[in-house]
């Protein structure tokens, strides 16, 4: 069953009298459950297409498909309700809140569910355990280092069930080892928690971690390369 | 709930420095505005207090004629106008229940005259009968040297700022008959000629009033020297004097003139009406039968007559304690139509210094506005350069699923946690100062600072209105500091912080 689908998805960017195209005609369907890179050169489309499907960015034309939801046609409290409970995201740069610690920042979805905090915090316990962080759930994202913080990120974005998770670029800002350890996280958690995950690159090495390689090209999907 | 807050008190203390300026200037204007607010109740408290306890009552009757309500001081001592109705306004006064006491007064100005100067000084007159007023205001003075009149003495009492006036003016220093000189009473400047000082008992007023012509000059006997309670330097422009004085003085009709007016209806009976003296010769008064001819009443011009049938010009009113203000008002401006008075209250007639209360709390309260309105300024600009600044966190918290009420409240919460903890300890250090100043005792003589004061003691008051006005004041700068940020807060897309990283 698919959980994302995509038809004739065109996004383009206006620059100040010309108009960038992003995204030229994309058509993509994702299986539940599946752990799908989206590789490409710098500029191909590849944020452009996870920020579409994670409703952070809106397609020109086409149809977006998540979970069912039609997602060009809906307002912002219908988008950020799907981006609560649909769909979880770690970013490139982290992006943790500075002031809560590590737990607080892991049940932060939960309690904007408005769940009970004790229940939030049974959940958030299980994850930083599951990230291995157990003994720096006190620590704010300040003491921790680059991976640390992307396993954060990771539980944070795993802790509400979503049924997908983007990764705009995991790992381009961990070292070699740090971000073979985020990849083998990730996949772990796709194998224990069945969650469907998507992840940008375009950095070779993570490929051999992929289930499914989707490559982009100047805004348009080009065949599927095969798996290693 | 707790989620907003905990992030606004974090943020607060992960930003010390924006956080203490803002603070401040929240603390200090929630500060300013609680002892502000506490020395004008204080002031508004001590004004009425001494007003209505030892000057002219809650209600004040003043003729209907009486252009304005103010008959205090009065812009350039214009005159009040005779009220001639006093009998019949004593029997409905009488009548009120809610009315505790009250008493008839004339009140104008006076010149003082001197030979030795050309130019004339002045001074008020409340024209009274002693021992009602000492009834009425029983310890809104106390006499520090000569005595109080016995009732129906013509005597003059002299407050002591008014003597020190007096002696600015003219060099004189005014004594009680039979006293004498009082250093430690004296006058600074009078106490540095003490040797050439020019001693004078008795003081020479004429009255002033607009439309009469025939007001006399008057050698008042001065029988005491008087220092006001409170607000001396207010209340001492007011000589004492007694009513027939006052009224002869100021050219009204006295007791005894009123004894010697024929009435009317004798008027008719001799034909004087129309003032045809020749009438009196006619041959309609000649009567040839003693026993027909008409009974006439003889009037002896010098037949005893109360004070009351005289002119005043105001009837200061007590209340019952208690009363209603403007209950008692309609009540007896009802009783009294038809008598050719109106009734005020106390603060109408004591004309700008009833209202002082109110100007200087609407001017404290313009004051703290526009401390607050900078304060508003400085928070809004932080608190946007914040938001711009988290536009990474808060597009992030977007990402993952905050709506933008969540983000708003954010902010908002950030802001009201500010205004509660230095806004809510300016307010607090403010309470305290105002429970420390009276301790301190603090006096002055200085006029303005006694009308601030309300009286002789500097004594603040708090009410909970006042802590609550402040408090939202603090709730408004609140909310509106907060408006600008949220809304830059709440435009922040998830796709702003992508960009920005």
């Amino acid at each position: 069953m698919n959980i994302i689908e995509i038809r004739g998805l065109k996004k383009n960017y206006p620059l100040g009298d010309t108009i960038v195209p992003a995204l030229r005609g994309v058509d993509l369907e994702v299986a539940e459950g599946d752990f799908m890179s989206i590789i490409g050169p710098s500029g191909s489309g590849k944020t452009t297409l996870l920020n579409v499907i994670g409703c952070i960015d809106f397609a020109t034309t086409g149809s977006v498909k998540v979970g069912g939801h039609e997602i060009t046609s809906l307002n912002d409290r219908q988008i950020t309700e799907i981006r609560l409970n649909k769909i979880g995201f770690i970013f490139q740069t982290f992006n943790l809140i500075p002031v809560l610690n590590v737990i607080e920042n892991i049940e932060f979805p939960l309690l904007l569910m408005k769940r009970p905090a004790a229940e939030a915090r049974k959940r958030a316990d299980k994850l930083i355990e599951e990230v291995g962080l157990k003994e720096h759930a006190a620590h704010r994202p300040a003491e921790l280092s680059g991976g640390q913080r992307q396993r954060v990120a990771i539980a944070r974005a795993l802790v509400t069930n979503p049924d997908i998770i983007l990764a705009d670029e995991p790992t381009a800002n961990l070292d070699s080892v740090t971000g073979a350890s985020i990849l083998e996280l990730m996949r772990r958690m796709n194998e224990i928690e069945k969650t469907t995950f998507i992840f940008s690159t375009h950095d070779a090495n993570v490929l051999k971690y992929a289930r499914r390689i989707v490559k982009i090209k100047d805004g348009l999907i080009e065949k599927e390369p095969a798996l290693a | 709930m707790k989620l907003i807050f905990t992030i606004a008190w974090r943020n607060i203390l992960r930003h010390k420095g924006k956080s203490l300026v803002i603070g401040v200037i929240l603390f200090t204007g929630a500060f300013l505005m609680t002892v502000g607010n506490g020395v004008i109740s204080g002031m508004a408290v001590g004004i009425e207090k001494n007003i209505v306890n030892g000057f002219m009552g809650d209600l004040v009757l003043i003729s209907e004629a009486q252009k304005s309500d103010n008959i205090l001081l009065n812009m350039m001592g214009s005159s009040i106008e005779p009220v001639t109705t006093y009998k019949q306004i004593k029997e409905i006064l009488a009548a009120q229940p809610y009315v505790k006491r009250f008493l008839p007064v004339g009140k104008n100005l006076a010149m003082v005259l001197d030979e030795s100067t050309s130019a004339p000084g002045y001074a008020y007159l409340l024209g009274v009968d002693f021992a009602e007023y000492r009834k009425m205001f029983p310890d809104s003075f106390t006499v520090i040297e000569g005595s109080y009149p016995a009732g129906g003495q013509r005597t003059l009492l002299i407050p002591t700022f008014a003597r020190d006036e007096f002696y600015d003016f003219y060099n004189i220093w005014f004594l009680p008959e039979g006293g004498r000189v009082v250093k430690e009473n004296l006058k600074k400047e009078a106490l540095a000629n003490l040797d050439t000082l020019i001693i004078s008992t008795n003081v020479v007023m004429m009255g002033m009033t607009s439309g009469i012509n025939t007001t006399t000059d008057i050698r008042f006997p001065v029988k005491g020297i008087i220092r006001y309670g409170a607000l001396n330097q207010i209340f001492g422009h007011f000589c004492l004097v007694d009513i027939e004085s006052y009224r002869e003085c100021l050219g009204y009709f006295t007791a005894a003139d009123m004894a010697a007016q024929v009435p009317k209806e004798e008027k008719k009976l001799l034909g004087l009406e129309g003032g045809d003296l020749d009438s009196l010769f006619g041959e309609g008064m000649i009567v040839s039968d003693v026993k027909k001819a008409p009974k006439i009443k003889v009037v002896a011009l010098n037949e005893p007559k109360l004070a009351e049938d005289g002119v005043y010009n105001a009837v200061f009113i007590k209340l019952n304690d208690g009363e209603d203000y403007g209950r008692s008002l309609k009540k007896l401006n009802k009783a009294l139509a038809g008598t050719g008075v109106r009734a005020v209250t106390w603060n109408k007639a004591s004309g700008p210094m009833g209202g002082m209360a109110l100007i200087i709390k609407s001017a404290l309260f313009i004051f703290v506005m526009l401390l607050f309105c900078v304060a508003v300024i400085i928070i809004v600009n932080t608190l946007t350069m914040s938001a711009l600044e988290r536009s990474s966190e808060i597009g992030m918290m977007r990402a993952v699923g905050a709506h933008k009420t969540f983000i708003a409240g954010m902010f908002l919460g950030e802001t009201a946690v500010l205004s509660a903890v230095f806004g809510g300890a300016g307010i607090l250090a403010g309470i305290v100062a105002v429970r420390i100043i009276p301790l301190l005792q603090i006096t002055t003589k200085n006029d303005m600072l006694q009308l601030l004061y309300g009286g002789n003691f500097f004594n603040p008051l708090l009410s909970l209105s006042d802590v609550g006005l402040t408090a939202l004041q603090l709730l408004f700068v609140t909310v509106v500091a907060a408006m600008y940020p949220m809304r830059v807060a709440v435009h922040i897309t998830p796709l702003d912080a992508i960009s920005r990283d």
